[in-house]
This record gives structure tokens, sequence and C-alpha cells, in this order.
């Protein structure tokens, strides 16, 4: 069975049917996932006998009757999302076997549906970046243009034909960015419907597991066995079942979309090309446009790298090798300290740490962290006075096509990629990335931003122009 | 500069990781970068604007307080060292 020709829908009940067992299908997934993760290095960690337990655990489900919505259905899990069977490296080499105690709400969720974890994909270092580069694993190779970054290994996994869907992290953009450079479809949710238990977000504010699959319809079906309230996570507490609230969709003539004229034009002219063909296509649907103001993408850029910084120097404490990881020998609990926290965290986690005590620091604080908060605040109401306009708003995903692997643009280089998605995170709205165009060999995504919980209406229109 | 290399110095030891003389030079460099870049959100008039602590407007949510079954066993399986129902480390105590 190929997956990418198939909804979740058709391949779940062909599983239920036998025609392939999830046993077969999982036995030639694990084969493709080492032949393909040659090439790519897409994986930390490929599943083998756990995956094969599972399907068959899965098969004896079907015997007995069970209806699985996911049956059999491979899916690959970014290596910051905790699975308590294969080790959760956090892209940190002093994780490398580390085995979590818990496993996501998300992961266990799919898995309850019939879904089968076959591998944990490759990320940056303590989930940091946008482009895998900085993982202790070496950058996940883009399957379309070798010689250039995939963004996300998910995605990656996804554009190869290997995973049904994948479960990745998003706080500044990696996953809808991952998403537009492999030309698949990436969904971060509205903050609050997906768990982030077993998630290790470096910021609490902006990290979110969201969905990557080959079609909007898999994303959708995804999304409604993951989202829902956690007792895990008390942040989930304000969604109860608003996502099925959407479910009178209105026509197409009736849906406005914004469109941030001023922040377009700041675009490449090859993306922006882009950008505008997707916005013709719609208004050749019947759909219409009406202009938008967005005015402040770069405070909002650099207001998202203070707070994340900050956030990660704290969160990051828990990293000391004492109650998990990886710990030295030492002479003293302050060297303890030390060396077991200079081994786990790579360059880009140190950075982050460090320039998020200093802007923390007395005589910083007011100065930047608090100005960010305000400017965050700022971000959302521009948001809000857009969508008294707009139905949903039209965005690039990404500035520019994805890094070579060699190439070293330097820290602020990459940070600055994040302009046309962490703003999208700092405002707590669902956005999904969908493949709208190419640039020579690369592919390039847009973004359709909606209003909270409005996923169900993102994909039925997003797919309306996905090539 | 020399302020910039006092403070990463100083972050450092107070997020306890060890930073060679070089790398400080080298995050001291990186660090005036970043904070130059941050010029124009620090230039934005944000007198009227209040701080956000959540990205969808939440307040802190308190669920029923009641006892959950915990995997307290398999948490402490997890420590590189734990024996006799304590974290092991080096003695605090000379």
């Amino acid at each position: 069975m190929e997956l990418r020709k198939n909804s979740v829908r058709q391949a779940a009940e062909a599983v239920c049917n036998g025609e392939p067992t999830a046993h077969d299908l999982i036995e030639i997934t694990l084969k493709n996932c080492s032949v393909i993760n040659e090439g790519l290095n897409i994986f930390n960690h490929i599943a083998g006998i756990d995956a094969i337990e599972q399907a068959k655990a899965v098969d004896r489900r079907i015997e007995n009757g069970e209806q699985l919505p996911l049956a059999g259905l491979p899916v690959v899990i970014k290596d910051d999302i905790c699975y308590g069977v294969l080790p959760t490296g956090f892209g940190s080499s002093a994780f490398k076997d580390f085995i979590s105690p818990h496993t996501a709400t998300a992961v266990e969720r799919v898995m309850d549906a019939g879904a089968i974890v076959v591998g944990k994909t490759n990320l940056d270092d303590m989930g940091m970046g946008s482009t895998t580069r900085s993982s202790p694993n070496g950058p996940t190779i883009n399957p379309w243009v070798p010689g250039y970054t995939a963004g996300s290994a998910g995605a990656a996994a996804i554009a190869a034909g290997i995973g049904m869907f994948a479960l990745e992290s998003d706080s500044g953009g990696s996953l809808r960015q991952g998403a537009s450079h492999c030309g698949v479809i990436g969904l971060r949710p509205t903050m609050g419907s997906v768990s982030r238990f077993g998630l290790n977000a470096f910021s609490s504010s902006f990290g979110q597991v969201g969905i990557t699959a080959f079609s909007s319809e898999n994303i959708i079906s995804v999304l409604k066995i993951i989202a829902g309230y956690d007792p895990r996570d008390s942040a989930t507490s304000v969604c109860t079942d608003r996502l099925d609230e959407q479910n009178s969709t209105p026509a197409l003539k009736d849906i406005k979309i914004g469109y941030p004229v001023e922040l377009i034009d700041y675009l490449e002219p090859s993306m922006r090309v882009i950008v505008e063909k997707t916005r013709d296509e719609y208004i050749a649907q019947g759909l219409k446009f009406e202009n938008v103001e967005l005015s402040l993408f770069r405070e909002a850029l650099q207001a998202y790298y203070v707070i994340a910084a900050a956030e990660a120097s704290s969160n990051q404490a828990r990293f000391d090798g004492i109650r998990f990881g990886k710990t030295g020998e030492a002479d003293n609990l302050e060297e303890l300290y030390h060396k077991n926290r200079s081994s786990t965290l790579g360059r880009e986690a140190r950075r982050r740490s460090i320039f998020g005590t200093f802007l923390l620091s007395k005589g910083n604080y007011d100065l930047y962290y608090r100005q960010a908060l305000k400017v965050w605040s700022m971000v959302r109401q521009e948001f809000a006075n857009a969508f008294k306009r707009c139905d949903m708003i039209l965005l690039p995903a990404v500035k520019k096509l994805p890094a070579s692997l060699n190439g070293d643009k330097g820290f602020l280089d990459d940070w600055s990629e994040d302009l046309f998605c962490a703003p999208v995170s700092m405002s707590g709205l669902p956005s999904l990335t969908l493949p709208a165009g190419q640039i020579e060999q690369f592919p390039v995504g847009i973004q359709l931003v909606g209003s909270p919980f409005s996923e169900e209406l993102l994909t039925q229109v997003g797919s309306r122009v996905v090539r | 500069m020399t302020d910039l290399i006092k403070g990463v110095e100083k972050a450092s030891r107070a997020i306890k990781i060890e930073v060679s003389t070089i790398e400080q030079e080298t995050l001291a460099r990186e660090l005036d970068d970043f904070l130059q870049w941050l010029e124009p959100m620090l230039e934005l008039n944000t007198n009227q604007a209040e701080q956000v602590l959540f990205s969808h407007g939440a307040v802190n949510v308190l669920r029923e307080d009641c006892p959950r079954q915990s995997n307290l066993a398999e948490l402490q399986e997890a420590a590189p060292n734990f024996a006799g129902g304590f974290y092991l480390v080096p003695p605090i105590i000379e």
C-alpha cells in the first residue's frame, strides 16, 4: 500500500480488512526507513522490534473487533517528544540512550487509535532551530534537493513516503518551514488545543505539538484524535470540543482572506510571485481578499527571541544530569553540575541560555524582557484587528529557500528565517503550511493563519490550491 | 565589549555552564550583535501596551486536587545514580 495515495481513513480501513495487516505494513515501512535514512539522515532511532510488536498488538485488537481510526498506520515522532519505549534524545548527545519514563499525551492518543511509532526524527540542538544543522547527528537532507537542509526531519520523512503522518514540535516555525522546504503540509494547531505533556518545549510560551502529513484531510483526521483537554497540561483546559464547532463551514464565496500587502512586498521577488499566484488562484475560485495591516513582524521576531531565550535559560535548568540523563565524575556538587550541563547543552542551546540569563538579569529585565512582553501584546492585538476584517490570513511560510548543508550563515541570519512564523506562534493562532509552488527545484509553501480552533476551515480552504 | 564579556561570564556562572575564555569572547561578540539587532524592538512605543504572559490570554487554571497513581520507581530508574531512596551526588559538606 502506497501511503501517500491513501487517506488516513482509507488506509486504516484497509488494515482493518487485513489488506495489508498492520504487521505487513510496518515490516515494509521499517525496511524503507532504513534504506531512506542512509541517504537523508532522517532518524535518530528506528523502532525495529518494538514497532513489530506494536503492529502485532494492533492486529489482535482488530481481530477482537476494535474499530481503530489509525489502525496500523506508521507515525514518526520528533525526538523532543517523549515516547517511553524508544530513546528520546532532545537533540543532545548526552541523551542518546535516554528512555523517558513518560509518553507524551499526543503519542498516547495516536497509539490508542492504532498508529504505530516507527521512528524518532532528527532535530536541532535541544530543538532550537529550523534547519537541523545544529543536531549532534548532523543535518537532515532535503529529499528534493540533496545538498540542502530539509528544515524538519518529520517533513522529510513524509515527503519520502515513510510515515502516514508525523508529530512534531513547533516553536518559532520549524514544522512549518520544514513543510515548506519539503513540499508537504504542516499544521501548527491553536495554542491550547493539543496537550504539550511529554514535549520538551525549550520555550513554554511558544512550543506546541503539530502534525505534518501529505494531505489536509489526513491532518484534520489526526488532529481530531490528538486534540482535547489533558489534565497533565492545564493550558489545554480552554479547549473542550471547539474544533467540532467549526463543522458548519461557510461557502467559499463567503470567505474573506486577509492579505498583508506591505509584508508581502518585503519578500524577495521569486518568493513574492508564489504568494501572489496563490492569491490569484483563490480569487479565480471566488474567494475574496482584503488588505490587512501586519506591520510589527520584524519587532515581533525580535521579541520572540528575547522571550524564547529567557524561557530556555529557565527551562534548561532541569538538565543537570542528576535526576535523568548522563552524569560524570566530580569531586563536588558544583563541579558535577558544570560538567553535566556543559556536556548536555550544545552550541545553540548554550548561546540561548546565556543570552536569556543575561536578558533577565538586573538592569536588563525591564529594558529587554518587559519590552518584549509588551510587544507580544501588540502583536496579538494586531492579529485581532486583522481578523475583524477577514476569516483567515495568507502569509509566506519562509523568507528564503532552504539553507545549504555546508554554509554557516551566522546565528542571526538563521534566526531571521523565522520572520513569518515566529509572530504567528506569538498570536497562538492555528497555521497551516501548504505547498504553493516551486523555485528552481525547491518546493515553497505558504501559510494560512486562522482564528482560534478554525483548523477544519483552514484545511478545507487550503486544499483548494495545494499543488 | 568588556562589560559584555563580564555579562557572559556572570550568566554562564549562574546557569552552571563551563565557558572557555575564547568561547566567552565569541559569545560576547554575538551578544553584542544580538543587542544591536534588537534595537527596532526597543524603539517601539509600548506605552499603551500591557504585558502578555500567555498567547491565548488564559489565566492560571487549577484542576481538582485529587491523588493519582504515580510511577515513582520509573522516575527513579531514569536517574543515573540512585540508591536507597536517594539521588547520589558528591558530598556537599566538607
